[in-house]
């Protein structure tokens, strides 16, 4: 069958969307991170790799937002998952009260996140919040906290926030991954005597991986790139505790006016989570199975 | 040529990047021909005196009717990345405010002030605060405000419990102290946003009287690990294990600060003049004055206070419409202009003639003439990142960290970022 060259027109906008709003600013981006331009002037200079060498060896706060990124991520993937698994188990028949738990989950997501910002600092004010006077009406008070100010637990109170904000979104995904296990497979379980952790381990866990790899997938990006609730509730502080690669890079980029660093933090940036998108993807994939 | 595309796109590429994670925010109107009027744009961060300044647009526009004039406010947080990309357009903030400090001397190298030296209107401001406009002789933005970045305190209680301002380091913690035992927080201290960037200021001001120390700093003829610094966190950390500050200081924010001064559970807060204003709305029985903690004994005290000429109103460079922007600042400057700029906000101003008529703009007027203030020093740190450090430092002390482990961790970023 002869294929016409008119069928090539179809795959143009999607090729000048995708060239101008990705390929083209990731590319000047490299650019200009071989450069020392500080994003205001018409002259810069070419720098090599220094900038590059600068970011790996020169620049301390750079790598302690590498650590804190991954306590981050490490938090928010690992909650959201359990957290969006263990609800979708429990809604995922089509009541309408699952379904009217299932929108209730999904609310916080259709939030903006400086409401989400504003909502979760009140929460967590150290003494007019409503964490801990509820901590100590039941008698817990010796768990109150200084949950943002406190340099040691304040990148955890950030990712708490994200998993309340986030998971019901994860959550659909599951329910979707869930419905799709096939109901014969569980009567057969059911028959051979299998318990309910056996069946989850050895057939619901196993089918469900496609939907848990683009839930750990996603939540993993999301939350490298949680610069809003970052920005609005602790600026990075306090003494850079919670300051995130995207929040450095902003500040980099537009109160240093260091330009041409701050695009050399961005690609390496881009390049960790590509490298840990694909480990990921790797590593779940491993666990597909089909009966 | 080549130069420019690859600065354009380069800008709308990092840009772009970054808006994977952030979300534009704040107007976007730009400047324009409006019927036979011409249309400029003001540029600045104070949505709070958004109401008072279009009252004073609309006496402008009445006064100038071939001009017309839109205000474009965004959130001074986001001002520094959001100015540099609108000034480097043209087609926002003809006329537009600049912070002093590392964002007027980036937008000064960048080009975008355009030279005021020459204008009359010039002489319409007090001469001896509008030096941080400056470079190399070029008058290039002319601060509008006057502010005192001191902590506010409450004289009615301070008068009840027969407290007198203290005027040495000593005195200072016997009033904290006598506070202390009638059950009131000494200060109210919003560390989780702005208190750790205003109240160095005073904490560091007789502790470092040289007002070059933090351009030696970032030079390296200073350090963050010498007696000056490590003295200022030493205070700090004092006022945190004595309870002068209160509990949970980091997890403040300025809300929650004003409200325990409003509320009389803390006898000052840690911010300065510009809220003096919302204390009154709070609690209009307030009676309000600035007071600097004294961090020396009193022989030894060089300075009483801080000041802060900003708002600094400047003309883009790249604006078409220069003539039009600059009718507006000489109306700004015009004393009944901004006596009323200043009555309605609550503000001290660095124009000359300006009635003050408010009790709290009155009463603390003699800050300006009678008393011996400096400068903001944090506004002398011109590196970004080197100010983060020094405002770590702080959070680090307060945070549980030994003073000289705190002053050297932040000495380390300042020496990678030092230029």
């Amino acid at each position: 069958m002869r294929i016409s060259k008119s069928i090539y027109l179809f795959f143009l906008p999607g090729l000048v969307l995708y060239s101008l709003f990705f390929l083209y600013p990731t590319i000047s981006a490299l650019f200009y991170s071989f450069t020392d331009w500080d994003g205001l002037s018409t002259a810069f200079q070419f720098v090599g790799i220094d900038n590059y060498t600068r970011a790996f060896t020169g620049d301390s706060i750079f790598q302690k937002t590498i650590g804190n990124n991954l306590k981050f991520m490490l938090t928010v993937v690992v909650f959201q998952t359990l957290v969006a698994l263990a609800f979708a188990l429990i809604v995922i028949k089509n009541t309408k009260t699952n379904v009217f738990l299932r929108a209730l989950y999904f609310f916080p997501t259709i939030l903006s996140s400086v409401s989400v910002a504003f909502i979760w600092a009140f929460i967590y004010d150290p003494s007019m919040g409503i964490l801990n006077q509820v901590l100590e009406l039941i008698g817990l008070d010796f768990l109150a906290q200084n949950w943002l100010g406190n340099s040691n637990i304040a990148i955890y109170s950030l990712a708490i926030t994200q998993v309340w904000f986030h998971a019901g979104q994860m959550l659909i995904i599951f329910v979707a991954g869930l419905q799709a296990i096939p109901e014969e497979l569980y009567e057969v379980a059911k028959i051979e005597g299998a318990s309910k952790w056996q069946t989850f381990k050895s057939v619901t866990w196993p089918l469900l991986a496609p939907s848990a790899t683009i839930v750990v997938a996603y939540t993993t990006i999301q939350s490298f790139k949680a610069f809003d609730l970052v920005f609005a509730m602790t600026g990075g502080g306090p003494n850079n505790s919670t300051e995130i690669i995207a929040t450095y890079i902003y500040d980099v980029a537009f109160k240093s006016y260091q330009f041409g660093y701050a695009s050399a933090i961005s690609i390496i940036f881009m390049v960790i989570i590509a490298l840990i998108t694909y480990l990921q993807f790797k590593a779940l994939r491993s666990d597909r199975v089909s009966y | 040529m080549k130069n420019k595309l690859w600065l354009a796109t380069g800008t709308v590429g990092l840009g772009l990047i970054l808006g994977a994670c952030a979300g534009e925010s704040g107007g976007g109107d730009s400047s324009s021909e409006s019927g036979d009027a011409t249309q400029i744009s003001f540029m600045h961060w104070r949505g709070e005196d958004k109401a008072v300044l279009d009252e004073i647009i609309a006496d402008f526009e009445e006064a100038n009717p071939d001009i017309r004039v839109e205000q474009n406010i965004y959130p001074s947080d986001q001002y520094q990345a959001t100015a540099q990309r609108m000034l480097q357009e043209g087609s926002t903030g003809d006329v537009f405010t600049s912070f002093p400090g590392a964002q007027f001397e980036s937008i000064q190298s960048a080009g975008f002030f355009e030279d005021l030296s020459g204008e009359d209107f010039v002489s319409n401001f007090d001469e001896s605060l509008i030096a941080v406009g400056q470079k190399d002789g070029t008058q290039y933005a002319l601060p509008y405000q006057l502010v005192f970045n001191m902590p506010v305190y409450n004289k009615g209680m301070f008068d009840e419990l027969g407290l007198e301002v203290p005027k040495s380091w000593t005195e200072f913690q016997e009033m904290a102290d006598t506070l202390l035992e009638n059950d009131i927080t000494p200060i109210a201290f919003p560390g989780a946003d702005i208190g750790p960037n205003q109240f160095m200021n005073s904490m560091m001001m007789n502790n470092a009287p040289d007002e070059d120390v933090f351009a030696k700093l970032q030079n390296g003829e200073e350090s963050l690990t010498n007696e000056w610094w490590v003295k200022t966190l030493e205070d700090f950390k004092l006022l945190a294990d004595k309870g002068y500050i209160q509990d949970d200081a980091l997890g403040t924010n300025q809300d929650s600060a004003m409200a325990m001064v409003a509320n009389e559970e803390a006898a000052m807060l840690a911010t300065g003049s510009y809220h003096m204003n919302s204390l009154l709305d709070l609690n209009p029985d307030l009676e309000l004055d600035l007071l600097a903690p004294i961090t020396v004994e009193e022989s030894e005290a060089t300075y009483e206070g801080i000041n802060t000429a900003t708002f600094m109103l400047a003309v883009n460079s790249n604006s078409e419409k220069k003539d039009q922007a600059k009718a507006f600042i000489d109306y700004l400057s015009q004393p009944e202009v901004a006596s009323k700029y200043a009555n309605e906000t609550g503000q001290h101003l660095t124009v000359n003639g300006v009635e003050y008529e408010s009790e709290a703009l009155q009463n603390t007027s003699y800050w300006i003439d009678e008393r011996n203030t400096r400068f903001q020093p944090r506004f002398l740190i011109t590196n970004a990142q080197i100010e983060d450090a020094v405002l770590s430092s702080i959070e680090n002390v307060l945070g549980g960290e030994d003073p000289m482990a705190a002053a050297e961790a932040a000495q380390q970023i300042v020496e990678e970022n030092r230029e």
